[in-house]
């Protein structure tokens, strides 16, 4: 998995492409300093570049969930397509995390 | 443990294959032969273990791994393209069986062989302990010498997949049936068992069984 961030009006956002898998856990660190950006209302992870999601992955997406809970973050995972999508409602994440199709 | 459903005689096509510092590239070179039998080399010497009585049909292949190199390799969609180039998986159910193989070796890999549990992400910072776990126990020799193996075999019926381990299994009594909220574990059985259309686990947790129907 590579990602991109970028600073939005009053949010972060990082753009994830390739596929997040397990192995991914090193570059999930990076993501989550993100989340120590000043003043920051919103964290959007954009998953629309991704291909491919596993279980470990989606184990990620909620970790980072809580860490910006933590920190009163709203976090969104915006534009899931294809297997990704597949996965997270398979694993009902939805149900947790903000979701934008 | 794998081959008991293989008849001697449906075997007899296959080409076994040492490889050293296996990649890509070469790895889908020797699975693309019928019947392969793919074994990664221990010091340019073929390992212990059981491989040499796997019986392998002509559509099927048999590929065992060190920890390290099946951790680097991304397995799930090189066997995808592997069966999808030899006629064992058509496009329709390609990512319902990568999405299980990935599942299954990641499982074999980290729960397995690196013997790191799923409760080490459970308490606060456990992600970067999860991290620190992974890189550490890659790095032990005995764990990243350890076996990841694959068994593939298919039908105009069937696809079957089995990913065994060597590490010290698991109670699968312990998974989840559905996914449970905020739970970081049992996640990968869930989608095995809603994609599959049959997973078993034997010999202790270290092998498990997927088949989809074709």
């Amino acid at each position: 998995m590579e990602f991109q961030a970028r600073n939005l009006a009053d949010a972060i956002e990082a753009r994830l492409t390739g596929r997040l898998e397990f192995t991914d856990h090193d570059r999930l660190r990076d993501i989550v300093a993100l989340l120590d950006g000043p003043n920051l209302r919103r964290f959007v992870v954009d998953v629309s570049g991704l291909d491919f999601i596993d279980s470990a992955g989606l184990g990620m997406i909620l970790i980072l969930q809580e860490e910006a809970e933590q920190k009163n973050i709203k976090l969104v995972v915006r534009g899931p397509r294809d297997d990704v999508k597949r996965s997270i409602d398979l694993a009902k994440i939805g149900e947790i995390v903000a979701i934008e199709y | 443990m794998f081959g008991d459903d293989v008849r001697p005689e449906e075997a007899r096509c296959r080409r076994a294959f040492l490889i050293s510092d296996a990649d890509r590239e070469g790895l889908a070179a020797c699975l693309a032969e019928s019947g392969a039998v793919v074994v990664e080399a221990e010091d340019g010497e073929p390992p212990g273990g059981d491989w040499a009585a796997v019986m392998v049909p002509p559509d099927g292949f048999f590929l065992s791994l060190t920890t390290a190199t099946a951790f680097s390799l991304q397995l799930a969609p090189l066997v995808g393209a592997t069966l999808a180039s030899r006629g064992g998986l058509g496009d329709d159910k390609r990512s319902v069986v990568e999405q299980c193989l990935q599942e299954a070796v990641a499982n074999a890999i980290i729960h397995g062989n690196l013997g790191i549990s799923s409760t080490a992400k459970d308490h606060p910072e456990g992600f970067r302990v999860f991290s620190q776990l992974v890189n550490s126990r890659l790095g032990d020799p005995e764990l990243r010498g350890r076996r990841v193996e694959l068994f593939v075999r298919w039908s105009e019926a069937a696809l079957d997949i089995s990913v065994a381990d060597q590490g010290a299994g698991f109670d699968i009594a312990c998974l989840p049936a559905e996914p449970s909220g905020r739970s970081r574990s049992g996640r990968g059985f869930v989608f095995m068992r809603a994609l599959a259309g049959r997973v078993e686990v034997a010999d202790g947790g270290r092998c498990t069984s997927l088949r989809f129907e074709l």
